[in-house]
């Protein structure tokens, strides 16, 4: 049975920190105090060491926050956008793409995937204290998962040819495609 | 923390990974394991061993597991085989390290001519 000190610091942990880091914490917990219970010690001041030896749940969340896969993930896919867009850029003009018939309604809902993507990552990337925000990197990472492949397929179906230059724009998409991808399970597992 | 500690903090990784190179460990086991390894030189924060657990988990150095043990939930974390090829790395190159540091610093000074 915990001490009401440990449940009061737990309850504080799960409302910043997934279920099974809680847990986690929750066994170190009992097991410190239970080696201080062996020491001597009792058990309001078996708690209250044991607390102090983890660290008051606040920096305990920000540590997990740091190094949350969530939060990397983000941080690494928000870099890939100025290469990827920059060869696309250089793409587009090149193709002359303002010359194509894209109706405004999917320049639009493009725009708007794009928006999405780039604000829920960085909303995990800049994360300092919470772990939960850092989980926004799942559906961030597969909104630009959904803005890449839009963007292949309208050039694959409108551009009137398909140059070099937008065969090296479709292959940055493809590869940041593939690393979202690969990152997914990580960012979804914890 | 003391100036060791926060020397030693920026090895913290191959520390984690040597002390589980003996077999799996919960995250209590693991620092009480560097405390003992370490005695009072190594006073690092809880708090800072149990995330790094995690993010060495993410990087596929290390695999957690949970299993119950006396009706609670326990997380175990054991060295994957590229946790053992980082770890064998890091010891080549700590000892590399070492080595070159330790010549200089006991270096006989030469002669005055």
């Amino acid at each position: 049975m915990p001490s009401d000190l440990i449940s009061a610091y737990l309850a504080d942990l799960r409302r910043r920190l997934p279920a099974g880091i809680t847990e986690e914490i929750a066994d170190g917990l009992a097991t410190g105090c239970e080696h201080r219970r062996a020491l001597g010690q009792g058990e309001d001041e078996a708690a209250r060491a044991t607390i102090a030896e983890f660290g008051d749940a606040r920096s305990l969340a920000a540590e997990f926050t740091r190094h949350a896969p969530g939060r990397r993930a983000a941080r690494f896919l928000l870099a890939s956008g100025p290469a990827v867009g920059a060869c696309w850029g250089a793409a587009l003009i090149a193709a002359r793409a303002w010359t194509w018939s894209v109706p405004p309604a999917a320049r639009l809902a493009f725009g708007a995937v794009l928006l999405l993507a780039v604000m829920c990552l960085a909303g995990a990337a800049t994360s300092q204290h919470s772990y939960r925000r850092t989980r926004l990197a799942g559906p961030g990472g597969i909104a630009l998962i959904a803005a890449d492949m839009a963007m292949i397929t309208a050039v694959l179906t409108v551009a009137p040819a398909v140059t070099w230059v937008l065969t090296i724009a479709i292959t940055a998409s493809l590869t940041r495609i593939g690393l979202a991808a690969r990152l997914a399970p990580r960012v979804l597992a914890l | 923390m003391k100036a060791e500690a926060q020397l030693l903090k920026g090895h913290l990784d191959t520390l984690l990974l040597a002390t589980l190179d003996a077999g799996p460990l919960h995250g209590y086991a693991v620092m009480e394991a560097l405390r003992q390894a370490g005695g009072s030189r190594l006073d690092l924060p809880t708090g800072t061993i149990y995330p790094a657990l995690r993010r060495l988990e993410s990087a596929g150095l290390l695999d957690g597991n949970w299993s119950v043990v006396g009706g609670r939930k326990r997380r175990t974390y054991s060295l994957t085989a590229a946790g053992r090829r980082k770890l064998s790395g890091d010891r080549a190159a700590w000892r590399e390290f070492a080595t070159t540091v330790t010549s200089i610093l006991e270096a006989t000074p030469c002669p005055a001519t």
